[in-house]
């Protein structure tokens, strides 16, 4: 749904503002209180134009409990991880932060992960890196791999069971 | 500086090598010209087993495993006893955020947490270490003067238009290796190399990168619009230090190009291939019969053939091989 749409509706959430607030305090964040609603971050963000995100809106329906409506949008992973917002922000706010949380609060509670998302995860787990090694092709067209380039082999945790083991545990521990 | 960074008078320094997941995926011609490159300027590359992932590309998923991962990479380069060289910004990043976790007396109850879940894969944080990216160790840590009197072969009349990226240069809160609003190392060391370079309005615009994983078509946009802007303004080139840029750049430029329905001709390096060429180091070796944009364009940097891939490369995780201008719009509706 457009970000208009989402900002014409109501009712606060109490709990999962709350919920967010205790998330982002405990990861040191800033929290969405401080906004004044300067503009200066929706002024600079990298995903505005092309895909109408407006991240000073974002905070303001956070600030106010509408984090529902934010859970269940498209438009939390418009967002390109720029960091001009949090660059920018008079007061410190950090949108990209308060909404890497919020996306973290929509997967927890079961949303479809969209995208690639679900594919790295998964080859985090099982090899420690985000995609498998590929065989690339030259100017000229020639296939090469790693191993034909002259490079050692990729990287991988030593102990790939173990290395599991502990991110499954990271995965399921909530921040409270 | 960790303790074993200094072994003999012609070494400067040595480093963990720290390549994340798409350098050592993918991005070969990065990592094969840091090999060739960092030696020759007295910096040993450390290989360490046991590196994973920085977590970075997993942080919208969740924080507390992108942190976790961050943290056991810089553990076992401090049980190494050597500090990290992350060429790759957005790993850069999440590291530096990880070391500040570990660091601030603000969060020493996670940072205990994080030890905790460390000693259960055998790892330990034994101590704070120095994390690197390319641009500061370039042109902080070896230093201009260094560079200078290992340039044989300089670059010739070219002019270079900088792409910083992102990460590389925000937050400032974080600490980064360059400045947020007025960056200036890429230019320095490039007019170093004989070149020139200089600003423009696009500068500091993104080029799309993380968006790959879910938007690839707003993605290819983003890169499109910063290339079609560089063509626009006249430059001769193109050059980058971040491996998410560099894999839409040049990489995939013809699928940018395709994206946004326009010509793009716009040759692109990795910083550290001009270097390696001004230092004399022959291109193969620099991996640049992997870039696929027009390199061979530039006449001053004598690279010869005219051999162009007809086809763009493999497709983007998910995405077929044809990319056309007309796909659905992603995003919100």
């Amino acid at each position: 749904m457009s970000i208009t749409d989402l900002t014409s509706m109501t009712m606060p959430e109490k709990e999962n503002k709350a919920r967010i607030k205790k998330m982002l305090t405990k990861l040191q964040e800033d929290i969405p209180e401080f906004c004044f609603q300067c503009g200066k971050c929706t002024s600079g963000c990298e995903a505005m134009k092309l895909l109408e995100l407006e991240p000073h809106k974002i905070m303001s329906m956070s600030k106010l409990g509408f984090i529902d409506e934010l859970i269940n949008s498209d438009i939390i992973w418009t967002c390109i991880t720029c960091y001009k917002c949090k660059e920018r922000c008079p007061q410190r706010v950090a949108p990209v932060e308060v909404l890497y949380s919020i996306k973290n609060i929509a997967i927890a509670s079961g949303k479809q992960v969209p995208g690639e998302y679900s594919n790295i995860l998964q080859s985090v787990l099982v090899s420690g890196l985000i995609q498998a090694v590929k065989e690339v092709r030259t100017r000229d067209l020639e296939a090469k791999n790693r191993d034909q380039l002259g490079l050692p082999p990729a990287p991988a945790p030593k102990d790939p069971a173990k290395f599991q083991q502990v991110l499954m545990k990271a995965a399921t521990e909530t921040l409270g | 500086m960790a303790e074993n960074n200094r072994t003999n008078d012609t070494e400067l320094l040595r480093v963990g090598f720290f390549l994340g997941c798409v350098i050592p995926t993918e991005q070969y011609a990065y990592e094969l010209s840091l090999r060739k490159l960092m030696p020759r300027l007295g910096v040993e590359l450390v290989d360490l087993e046991g590196f994973s992932c920085c977590g970075a590309p997993l942080r919208s998923i969740n924080q507390n495993l992108c942190k976790y991962l961050s943290i056991r990479n810089l553990a076992i380069c401090s049980m190494a006893g050597v500090d990290i060289l992350a060429p790759c910004p957005i790993c850069h990043l999440a590291l530096t955020e990880a070391k500040n976790l570990m660091t601030s007396q603000e969060t020493s109850e996670e940072s205990e947490r994080y030890k905790t879940m460390l000693a259960e894969e055998g790892l330990e944080y034994k101590r704070e270490i120095t994390i690197y990216h390319t641009i500061d160790i370039l042109h902080d840590v070896i230093g201009l003067d260094k560079i200078k009197e290992n340039i044989v072969k300089p670059l010739g009349e070219v002019e270079f238009a900088c792409h910083y990226g992102c990460h590389t240069i925000r937050p400032t809160d974080t600490g980064r290796p360059d400045s947020a609003e007025h960056p200036e190392k890429l230019e320095n060391l490039l007019k170093l190399l004989g070149a020139s370079s200089r600003t423009y309005p696009e500068r500091l615009n993104c080029c799309g990168g993380p968006l790959i994983l879910n938007l690839p078509d707003s993605a290819l946009t983003k890169t499109g619009q910063k290339l079609k802007a560089v063509q626009d303004r006249g430059f001769a080139g193109l050059v980058d230090v971040c491996p998410w840029g560099h894999r839409l750049l040049d990489t995939r430029q013809k699928n940018a190009a395709d994206t946004i329905g326009e010509k793009l001709d716009v040759p692109v390096f990795y910083l550290t291939q001009l270097i390696g060429l001004a230092l004399g180091i022959k291109p193969e070796e620099l991996g640049l019969n992997l870039n696929l944009s027009p390199i061979n364009r530039i006449e001053a940097l004598n690279l010869g053939g005219d051999k162009v891939p007809a086809a763009a490369n493999e497709p983007m995780p998910g995405e077929t091989t044809e990319i056309t201008a007309d796909t659905e719009h992603q995003g919100c509706d």
